[in-house]
């Protein structure tokens, strides 16, 4: 009998293991450097009135990117105008709440740290064309590339290195990597120009700080074509939003920015507003209100006051497969191997774990978010902020309280990192990675001369000495909308089987269950149990004795 | 003497509810990881293929499966698992020739699972082998307790050997199968 059980036991655990009928699945691939090489996609779907093959400008083979431009602007008059005014183009954003003067074009982040002194390699997602250093003319329209958010062939790409052009003659890309890249036809490409797409935005914005899913954590390459399971609302086969459905664009102005969050949807007198709540569109309220759920979950209402709906609908981020950076350590550049030579190391998914240039790397799926209290407000250590360098450096602070009534628990990537600083002043040093010049890092691995051209290119002072601090930088978490039934559960956060809850490290809020102590829970139990037992005793007892007459 | 009657009862319902609560935690074990998720997998698959000593045993990997992927592609999220299926044929021969176990095949190949939980950690989740095998007599028990010996050295990390990578399998086999068919089973 005893057997039986135990075999049934045996298969019934099997089942539980191996009743999954899946190919066997590989492990995440390695994130590629760059964009993929381009295949010419087909024609999407259009209701233009518009054949832009049949205009006689776009019938001419086009020599350079600017060439295009000029056809395109001879009917879109006002394009580039409109352009030249959105932080795409100026790279620049001055924060009406902290007055900080914001932007690629000045800030340092804790990834590849600096545009300044690195120009032609970082403009490869500006829109715009040769942006090679601190000359560029933001005034000449023909500059402005108009074709990286409108091509459809998938067939353009704009290429490190070039300041912002795409290849106009085959060349090789990434250098001495052996890969080809073809000249791209730019008559093709402007004859077949239309909406931008996810792939158009993710070229930029799934490659941010140098690869596939590096810089945010919820956007890589597989929110290209996503499932259902990654994003319900972009899912290809489902609602099929592309990014411009919620970024909702007037006049090229994209909605949006980490730079200052909109936290509810509610800071009414922003750009292009519609929905129920007549808000903001990237937000979710915007569109789902602010009681989202149904009557019989309706108590889940009581939570959106407190709680952003990021952090029960994105449970996890990076679960397309494409690891997302954690860590980047700079600190370790620059070891060569015993030929003199610049090398890399893979960890055991197949990410880079190690690259001369850059030094040490940390990568990960299925990333479980830091929770922390957010009003909305964020501050940057600027280059010209004095820093602490025996504490960590926080690149970016996002402001929030349990009690300041503005602030709702939100999910972020926390990256950390280690970069320069000058030891002098107590600054954040810009330094010079990518030039064809002697100066370069990624050439000389010589970080005294990386620092000291890259502090001159910005007229900043540098006492000549450098050392190397621990950094973080937050990153709002608002894409990789899992479907509801993946949203968390209750216990997740209130009553955790591991002990912990999710919430665990947000401070201010009283949650029951928050810290499940198992033995606890069973001598609550217990002691529950034996005064049930010692009453029923007791009332049996006096029963009986009762009956017997006493 | 229905005091001792009641006592028996008592006793008998007490060690049926604590053997209740402590079976799946004796059939099974779960081991807390010092790495990551890949790093874990990659650590257990060479600890495997690399051993002389399993390998003279017969060891095989047979397959990585990741049961994930098919609640994605139904639409859903789970966080990550992957099983690796390692065997041997000089343990599972005997058991397969033998008609009265023969129903055991449904355990084979052995599967080590490794996991992510909601606190962010990665987890190891292995069969008692030992505990299973004492169940189904003086076949297969011995060959269990070799399993179970062996399942220790499955586990045994060295971590001042760096990260080494996945081993993936050589080809999906048809029908969802593990792939690689490296050996085994």
């Amino acid at each position: 009998m005893l057997k039986k059980l135990i075999a049934g036991l045996g298969i019934v655990a099997c089942a539980a293991f191996a009743v999954q009928t899946v190919k066997a699945n590989m492990p995440p691939t390695p994130s590629a450097a760059a964009a993929p090489t381009p295949q010419i996609l087909p024609k999407p779907a259009t209701n233009s009135t518009a054949d832009h093959s049949k205009f006689k400008e776009l019938q001419k083979d086009f020599a350079t990117g600017p060439d295009v431009t000029k056809a395109c602007l001879t009917c879109h008059t006002e394009a580039a105008k409109q352009i030249q005014k959105t932080t795409h183009w100026t790279w620049e954003y001055l924060n009406p709440e902290t007055k900080q003067r914001l932007g690629k074009k000045t800030i340092v982040n804790n990834f590849c740290t600096s545009v300044q002194s690195n120009y032609e390699f970082c403009t490869a997602c500006h829109v715009g064309y040769g942006w090679k250093d601190q000359h560029f003319d933001f005034t000449a329209q023909e500059n402005v590339d108009c074709l990286v958010c409108h091509d459809t062939t998938g067939t353009y790409r704009k290429i490190p290195g070039l300041a912002g052009h795409p290849a106009y003659k085959e060349m090789e890309y990434p250098p001495h990597s052996g890969k080809m890249v073809p000249a791209v036809n730019l008559k093709l490409v402007a004859q077949n120009i239309g909406k931008s797409s996810r792939r158009t935005c993710g070229a930029c914005h799934f490659y941010g700080g140098g690869g596939d899913a590096v810089k945010h954590g919820d956007l890589d390459s597989s929110m290209t074509n996503p499932g259902k399971y990654l994003d319900v609302h972009m899912d290809k086969a489902g609602l099929n939003f592309s990014c411009a459905t919620c970024h909702m664009t007037s006049g090229h102005q994209v909605p949006g920015s980490r730079y200052s969050m909109t936290k509810d949807g509610g800071d009414v007198g922003r750009m292009h507003m519609r929905g129920k709540q007549d808000a903001n569109p990237e937000t979710c309220i915007a569109c789902h209100g602010n009681k989202p759920h149904p009557e019989k979950v309706g108590r889940l209402n009581n939570h959106t006051a407190n709680i952003a709906c990021q952090t029960c609908h994105i449970p996890e981020f990076a679960r397309g497969g494409k690891a997302t950076k954690m860590l980047w350590d700079w600190s370790t550049a620059g070891k060569l191997d015993k030929d003199g030579k610049p090398f890399s190391l893979k960890d055991s998914g197949g990410n880079e774990s190690y690259n001369s240039k850059k030094g040490d790397f940390v990568d990960e799926t299925n990333v479980i978010p830091e929770y922390i209290w957010f009003n909305g407000r964020i501050d940057y250590t600027l280059r010209e902020t004095k820093l602490d360098p025996a504490h960590v450096i926080k690149i970016n602070s996002f402001e929030g309280s349990p009690t300041d009534g503005k602030s709702k628990i939100w999910p972020i990537k926390l990256f950390k990192g280690k970069q320069p600083y000058d030891v002098g002043s107590n600054m954040l040093v810009v330094f010079h990675t990518y030039g064809k010049d002697d100066s370069a890092l990624w050439s000389n691995f010589n970080w005294d001369k990386a620092i000291e051209f890259g502090m001159k290119e910005i007229g900043a002072q540098y006492s000549g000495k450098y050392a190397f601090v621990s950094t973080e930088m937050s990153w709002p978490i608002t894409h990789m909308v899992a479907p509801k039934g993946d949203a968390l559960t209750c216990k997740q956060c209130h009553a955790p089987d591991v002990g912990i809850g999710r919430l665990d490290k947000v401070p201010g809020i009283y949650m029951p269950g928050r810290r499940a102590n198992p033995l606890l829970d069973l001598a609550g139990w217990g002691i529950a149990a034996l005064t049930l037992i010692g009453v029923l005793l007791h009332g049996a007892g006096r029963i009986y004795m009762a009956r017997k007459g006493h | 003497m229905w005091k001792v009657a009641i006592g028996f009862v008592a006793g008998i319902a007490l060690v049926g509810i604590v053997a209740l609560n402590i079976m799946d935690q004796m059939m099974f074990k779960e081991h807390l990881s010092p790495f990551g998720f890949e790093e874990t997998i990659a650590r257990i698959q060479h600890n495997i293929a690399d051993s002389p000593e399993l390998k003279a045993k017969g060891w095989a990997l047979s397959g990585l499966r990741n049961p994930a992927k098919a609640v994605q592609a139904d639409g859903s999220n789970v966080l990550p698992v992957q099983m690796i299926e390692v065997c041997s044929t000089k343990y599972s021969g005997p058991i397969l020739k033998e008609d009265t176990v023969r129903f055991l095949s449904i355990l084979m190949p052995c599967k080590i699972s490794v996991y992510k939980k909601q606190d962010g950690k990665t987890y190891i989740g292995t069969m008692n082998a030992g505990l299973m095998g004492k169940f189904f007599g003086p076949v297969v028990s011995p060959i269990m307790s070799k399993v179970a010996e062996d399942q220790k050295k499955f586990l045994e990390f060295d971590p001042s050997k760096p990260a080494p990578a996945i081993i993936l399998p050589a080809a999906p086999a048809a029908g969802g199968g593990a792939g690689g068919g490296g050996g085994g089973c």
